[in-house]
């Protein structure tokens, strides 16, 4: 736990909607068992659950988290204040408020912003390996890209990031950007040439640039990754000034 | 030319698109938002490309990515679907500007038949009879009420600005008239700015009946006769069946042949429809042209055996028709029936989520044009449509009976649908009597409708 997280809040509360719409538990009806057992999982959410997925939303560039386990759910927002607002996340909020998503269960993953590989199983891009056996059955389902499964639940691990395509069109990376380069959240790391008009990639993390995923003048797709950024030297984050590409206040 | 089609909608119509394409020998591209990715159509595509998050405005609506996305993919065509972009004017204009040919009519025909008012007068110019109305402006009173008088009552009271049913008032009475004016007057002033209003006659109990044309750039043209759409909830058409049972062998056919002319002499090229509202008496009169494919299109396609989709592309490409009216031979009857991820029994609320179990039904003359799958998650960012049953007979009853048995036989599992409506309607004695009229369900009430099927 030695990253700095980035600013969240949590919000930790029991889900006691049935699946399929059935009656809602009343919450004074539990039992002082029933009660315990709740704030044994409270303990263990706070202490396990919550620390990991900061650490998880530290990494990506995901604007909020959402894990279900049991009777559980667990979301996490990315604060607005003081981090950078991506353009292509304005239709978050769109999307998580419709109406009859969360009543069944289902979290909407494959609608962020990364791309779960083409021919998975349906909707397995949000399923975390803790329970979760893919389906909409109880277990433990995050909102984000199938990659957060992958990096299993271990929080040490820092897992790459990407920065993705904000337009479909043609792909220019930044001169100043090579593999090595020390980035920070909001970089201009390149441009998509939307029929003549530039569309930024930015950094969504500070970090170091990785491989590049797509070469220079080359069709892409909305969303697409375009180049890995490394984590493993963000632990220094917020000491001397590294050395950097192209930012630009306000990206 | 066209070798290389990019599919700019989703949901059934992408993949009713995408197999034209695949029958005519072209490639095709499905583009998708980001709630789509694992939609049947980009599923089932060679190839595919993201256009932009699930907002409509920054994918299915966003000219820029659309084009973008057809560019760069080496596609030589566009086609729009239905609703989203196959809906805007200017797009056309673009399509072209990048060397690109957008399946539909040509920029100048949309050009031409772009506004409602100016299309009714011309093709009123080329024979067609549209609904009587005020000469010009209400200016006052006096002029009102003369106009009324010359019309006839019962009359609609319209806004000249805007829609939506403000500002719009049916009158029985001059007196009524007179009270619903000053109402009017200021409903549309606080709406659009604008008080100005003129007057169309209320046509009771209306069917809404439109005709299917394909005209070709040499000037060939074809009616593929007429569908009846008069099932509807809130100007929702929700079954469309063809032939339109209250009208005669000889009227429909000569409903179609007027309309074919008139388009033709218009100057109207590639697939459209023409609107009509028939009255109680049997008169037609015309409403607007739809230049684009419609979702109700495979109820002519069960009809007549044209490809109306394979046609629509072949005629954007530069070919000729290929057929004649002589080839285009109505027989029996066909229904279609919209699937729609809504809830009857709550005012037809409209669901999202997953489909636990999905079964089309089969056998003959039953088709099913849908992207449904079991597991597949029905996004909520867009239309209800899931998809349409299309039932053909060699006549009504036949027709009305395989369509009990297919609706029986349908299984979507996870999602509440309408299908209860429609068996509803075909325990109808309205709608078994050909007797629907486009009022009929709202005024009955839905809950009202499923009682009463509930009860035979």
């Amino acid at each position: 736990m030695s990253d700095s997280p980035p600013p969240a809040r949590s919000t930790g509360r029991p889900d006691r909607r049935a699946e399929g719409g059935g009656p809602v538990a009343r919450p004074d009806r539990r039992t002082a068992r029933e009660r315990a057992g709740d704030h044994a999982a409270i303990d263990r959410l706070a202490d396990e659950l919550v620390p990991a997925l900061i650490a998880k939303l530290g990494s990506t560039n995901l604007g909020e988290i959402e894990v279900r386990e049991g009777d559980w759910r667990l979301r996490l927002r990315r604060s607005t204040i003081g981090s950078v607002n991506y353009g292509r996340r304005v239709t978050d909020g769109a999307s998580r408020a419709q109406p009859g998503h969360e009543g069944h269960g289902h979290a909407p993953g494959v609608l962020e912003g990364h791309r779960p590989a083409r021919g998975g199983t349906i909707g397995a891009g949000g399923t975390v390996g803790v329970g979760g056996n893919g389906t909409d059955a109880p277990g433990l389902a995050a909102v984000g890209p199938g990659r957060i499964a992958e990096g299993g639940p271990d929080p040490g691990d820092a897992d790459p990031s990407f920065a993705t395509s904000p337009a479909v069109g043609v792909f220019q990376p930044a001169t100043a950007v090579s593999a090595g380069t020390r980035v920070r959240a909001g970089d201009r790391l390149g441009v998509v040439d939307m029929l003549g008009v530039p569309h930024e990639v930015v950094a969504p993390v500070d970090g170091v640039i990785g491989a590049s995923l797509v070469e220079a003048g080359h069709a892409v797709e909305y969303g697409q990754e375009l180049i890995r950024i490394e984590l493993a030297a963000g632990r220094e984050s917020g000491g001397e000034a590294p050395r950097q590409a192209g930012r630009e206040d306000g990206a | 030319m066209i070798s290389k089609v990019l599919i700019a909608n989703r949901g059934e119509i992408a993949l009713r698109i995408l197999r034209a394409c695949r029958e005519l020998g072209l490639d095709a591209v499905v583009a998708y938002s980001e709630a789509d990715r694992d939609s049947l159509a980009v599923q089932l595509a060679d190839e595919a490309i993201c256009i932009g998050p699930p907002d409509a405005k920054r994918s299915y609506l966003s000219v820029p990515a659309v084009i973008s996305a057809a560019v760069v993919t080496g596609c030589d065509a566009i086609h729009p679907g239905y609703g989203f972009l196959s809906e805007d004017e200017g797009f056309a204009e673009v399509v072209r500007a990048h060397d690109l040919t957008l399946i539909g009519p040509s920029p100048e025909v949309l050009a031409r038949f772009a506004s409602k008012e100016a299309t009714r007068r011309l093709l009123s110019e080329h024979g067609l009879p549209t609904i009587p109305g005020s000469r010009g402006m209400l200016r006052d009173d006096q002029h009102a009420l003369a106009e009324a008088e010359r019309i006839g009552y019962p009359v609609l009271i319209k806004p000249s600005a805007g829609g939506g049913g403000k500002g719009m008032r049916m009158v029985r009475t001059p007196r009524e008239l007179e009270s619903a004016i000053k109402i009017c007057r200021s409903e549309a002033r606080s709406a659009f700015g604008d008080d100005t209003l003129y007057l169309e006659k209320w046509l009771e109990d209306n069917r809404h009946v439109e005709v299917q044309v394909a005209i070709d750039t040499f000037g060939n043209g074809v009616h593929l006769f007429e569908r009846d759409c008069s099932v509807q909830r809130r100007h929702q058409k929700i079954l469309e069946e063809s032939p339109t049972p209250s009208l005669s062998t000889a009227a429909r056919t000569e409903l179609s042949e007027r309309a074919i002319r008139a388009v033709v002499a218009a100057g109207y090229q590639n697939v459209g429809t023409l609107e009509f509202l028939v009255d109680s008496a049997g008169d037609a009169f015309f409403i607007e042209i739809n230049c684009r494919i419609q979702v109700e299109h495979p109820v002519t396609e069960m009809l007549t055996g044209v490809d109306l989709v394979a046609t629509q592309i072949r005629i954007a490409a530069g070919q000729p028709l290929g057929f004649g009216q002589a080839d285009v031979i109505a027989r029996g009857h066909a229904i279609e029936f919209r699937i729609n991820a809504e809830d009857p029994a709550h005012d037809f609320r409209p669901g999202a989520g997953r489909v636990q179990a999905y079964h089309a039904p089969g056998g003959p003359g039953v088709r099913m044009d849908s992207h449904l799958y079991a597991g597949y998650e029905v996004p909520p960012f867009y239309d209800s449509l899931l998809g349409k049953l299309i039932v053909w007979g060699p006549d009504r009853p036949t027709a009305i009976a395989r369509s009990r048995v297919a609706l029986d036989e349908l299984v979507v599992d996870g999602l509440t649908t309408n299908v209860e409506i429609h068996r509803a309607l075909l325990q109808n004695e309205a709608f078994l009597e050909g007797r629907m009229t486009t009022n009929l369900l709202d005024r009955i009430g839905s809950a009202a409708f499923l009682a009463a099927a509930a009860r035979t």
